[in-house]
């Protein structure tokens, strides 16, 4: 009995071992990020109120103070909403930055008023003009200042920083989708990188020059988006076509198209960024339309599915296994090998393409720099996914817990102050560690 | 499998020693008290510099975080590697976390607009440092750098000290891409054509070549000046590594002796090229007191106090003798 637990526990940890390095992760980032957060908004507005109302009179000076920002308003509303209707009669408030406050206490100051209390929302409260009031100001005398309590909670936990994580890895997870594919089948993809550049230059050079630059439309850029994506996906194309008529390997046809496709973006944008392109544009890669998931990362989660779907349930999905694990075999039992690993490397086009576009997107222009180092990065998720870089094996759902891996490292070590080159040290030692999960499981299966 | 757990376990045992190192984000969170008063400390700065592999850059973020600590700020300096995409990433972390102020360099001064507009939204102050953004819609607090046209100026004098009365042909190994290398050009062909104007052996400007701002291009450019122009007399060149590049080019072909080189920047190796008498001289950059500037706009900001929206620092001519009088060398 005890043997087959300790099997069962192995299974696990082979077999979900990533889920649980990222589980692990999670929970390290949030120990170390624990930080003193103030709360927001409405409720913070209220809880400030309350403590005014217990502990000051009703003729008491006060001054409330925030930001000339949408996101304050909602603080300044329910703060000073409250108190006037609790019956504070002398209220000053001030929205604007730290010089419109300064510009305030002078004319507090020149009015002869005596402030009793600064109240703030969890920026203006530590603003350093309201620090040396009683030196500054001495006329108005010594106001406390109240903000929102504090209460503890991980920086890495805030639902803000979640979707910033997966709107970080929309683009590599993309693309990770169309490697995995070709790793299975036995191949490599160098070129991605590059292609990100390609694609984004080619959709925004297709918007300002022939959708009608700023004030495109929607249509307009949709379909510069879709030829940006196809003219990629013919460049996959070619890398296959290349690869099964000639069978030069994998690696040198795309490390060609890598430098070809990276030199073309380059001549394209003439080594400049290509930006006239309309705010609108921005709707994919930096907005949010559906129960506040960023459209990016919706994107994101319908290809993998998609993909899952297509590689667990379907003949061409089998096929493609079949390719990676044995071709020979593969070929002999009628699986048309080349035009499965065709297949392969266009839809790795085509996605690479569409993470070019997502990339645009996010920055509002397209550059021949984007993407660089990024097919390592891609291969790197892949891997840490558990696919195997020999072919045959791998899981669609295991290449996205792998890109969430780097991604989730990279945040939470950029929360941390991690300095940029421990940062890159420890993502090596993390994609070494995968594959020597990677090698342990294979070994188990040959022993057993 | 015990291999398989010792594995993960020594995984979070790597993670737990690195946030050992410096892991200042964090505030001991004891005041729960139940009036709140501001914490302590003031809140954190994030830095996003162009690369850190340019001693350059090290520098600025050293001076901000030493000049941060001193005003009771926290800093978080980070490497963008000169990949816009992953300066973005790190700028939005750096929103997440609601740092007080942010400071960047921007690898891509259009590509860096939308993130700098999210940070405008959540009303967290943006300065630049270096490199400027000079694009429409976007707010930035103050812009600080090097007085890169006066520095160009600093360099012509020194061609022309270099030159004497003779005068003759010089050669600009320049780096058009960057903004800054059209400023210093244009401050020193300024004082170039001025002297011209007056004095009695006129210097020639002939050539203005492509350097990549490295060693390596540096190299050719000035093989193919000295080609191109036997009697060549002077080199000025946009940084240090071009000019370094250039006075490898010109032992090579025997005319050190022959040609004056002009450099910028006052890199370690640039000055300590100054000093054997390999460069003329350096107008120098100050970035320890770019760092400083920073800060001190964002403490000058939070006080309510004006914050000029562009501050130059001056550069500094580096000549030999400063060189022999600099500790911080061999």
């Amino acid at each position: 009995m005890p043997k087959s637990k300790k099997q069962h526990l192995t299974h696990l940890l082979t077999e979900y071992g990533m889920i649980l390095v990222l589980i692990l992760l999670g929970i390290f980032f949030s120990l170390v990020t624990l930080t003193e957060q103030r709360p927001s908004g409405k409720k913070a507005g209220l809880q400030i109120a309350s403590i005014v109302k217990k502990r000051f009179d009703k003729d008491a000076h006060i001054l409330i103070t925030s930001r000339n920002l949408p996101i304050d308003q909602n603080f300044y509303d329910a703060l000073s909403g409250s108190l006037t209707s609790a019956g504070f009669k002398h209220l000053h408030s001030v929205q604007g930055t730290p010089r419109d406050a300064r510009a305030k206490l002078v004319e507090l100051e020149n009015q002869k008023i005596k402030l009793q209390v600064i109240l703030g929302n969890q920026t203006t409260v530590d603003w350093l003009v309201f620090e040396d009031i009683k030196l500054d100001f001495p006329q108005l005398g010594s106001p406390t200042r109240i903000g929102p309590s504090p209460y503890n909670w991980p920086n890495f936990l805030k639902k803000d920083n979640l979707l910033n994580i997966t709107n970080q890895i929309a683009v590599i997870a993309i693309i990770a989708i169309g490697m995995t594919v070709v790793i299975i089948c036995g191949g490599i993809d160098l070129s991605v990188g590059s292609l990100i550049a390609f694609s984004a230059v080619l959709c925004c050079l297709f918007i300002q020059n022939i959708a009608g630059g700023l004030d495109a439309n929607a249509g307009g850029m949709i379909l510069a988006c879709i030829a940006a994506i196809i003219i990629t996906g013919l460049v996959g194309s070619f890398t296959g076509s290349m690869i099964t008529a000639f069978s030069i390997p994998p690696f040198i046809v795309t490390l060609g198209v890598m430098m070809m496709a990276s030199g073309t973006a380059y001549l394209m944008s003439g080594g400049e960024s290509v930006y006239r392109v309309p705010d609108s544009f921005v709707w994919l890669g930096r907005e949010a339309s559906l129960f506040g998931i960023p459209n990016a990362v919706f994107l994101m989660m319908l290809l993998y599915s998609l993909a899952h779907i297509m590689m667990s349930r379907t003949q061409l999905g089998r096929y493609i296994y079949a390719v990676g694990g044995n071709t020979e075999a593969a070929r002999l039992s009628g699986v048309p090998v080349k035009w499965i690993q065709l297949f392969a490397y266009t839809l790795s086009g085509l996605l690479a393409g569409l993470g070019g576009v997502v990339m645009a997107s996010q920055l509002k222009s397209g550059a021949p720099t984007y993407g660089q180092m990024y097919e390592l990065y891609v291969i790197a998720a892949v891997v840490v996914g558990g696919t195997s870089l020999s072919g045959g094996e791998g899981k669609i759902f295991g290449t996205l817990i792998g890109a969430f891996i780097i991604a989730v490292i990279q945040n939470g070590m950029n929360l941390m102050n991690i300095e940029s080159y421990t940062q890159k040290v420890i993502l090596g030692m993390v994609i070494l560690i995968a594959v020597l999960l990677d090698k342990l499981k294979q070994k188990k299966f040959q022993t057993s | 499998m015990t291999q398989a757990s010792a594995v993960i376990l020594s995984c979070s045992i790597l993670l737990l020693m690195t946030s050992g190192c410096d892991n200042t984000s964090q505030t001991a969170g004891s005041n729960n008290g139940e009036t709140a008063e501001p914490s302590k400390s003031k809140g954190t700065i994030g830095v996003s510099l162009l690369t850190l592999k340019n001693p350059f850059f090290k520098v600025i973020g050293d001076n901000i975080t030493a000049e941060a600590a001193k005003q009771g700020y926290k800093t978080i300096v980070l490497s963008a590697d000169e990949d816009v995409a992953k300066q973005s990433n790190q700028v939005t972390d750096f929103i997440v976390s609601k740092v007080s102020a942010i400071v960047l360099s921007p690898c891509e001064s259009r590509s860096i607009v939308p993130v700098i507009q999210e940070a405008n939204a959540a009303g967290i102050p943006v300065i630049t440092v270096d490199i400027p953004c000079n694009e429409p819609g976007v707010d930035i607090l103050t812009q600080v750098a090097t007085d890169n046209y006066g520095g160009g100026k600093e360099a012509g004098k020194a061609m022309i000290e270099a030159l004497g009365e003779a005068g003759g042909k010089v050669a600009i190994l320049h780096y058009r891409q960057a903004e800054s290398c059209r400023l210093r050009v244009k401050g020193f062909k300024e004082v170039i054509e001025a002297h011209n104007v007056s004095a009695s052996a006129k210097i020639d400007m002939v050539m203005e070549l492509e350097s990549g701002a490295a060693k390596d291009l540096g190299y050719k450019a000035a093989e193919d000046a000295l080609q191109a122009h036997s009697d060549l007399r002077g080199v000025f060149a946009i940084n240090d590594p071009a000019a370094l590049g250039a006075r490898a080019a010109l032992e090579k072909a025997g005319k050190q002796d022959q040609v004056r080189i002009v450099g910028f920047d006052g890199q370690p190796e640039g000055k300590q090229a100054i000093k054997d008498g390999k460069i003329f001289a350096d107008p120098i950059q100050f970035p320890d007191k770019m760092g400083i500037e920073v800060v001190k706009s964002i403490v000058a900001h939070s006080k309510g106090e004006d914050v000029e929206p562009e501050q130059l620092i001056p550069t500094s001519l580096y000549r030999q003798e400063d060189g022999l009088k600099d500790n911080s060398l061999q």
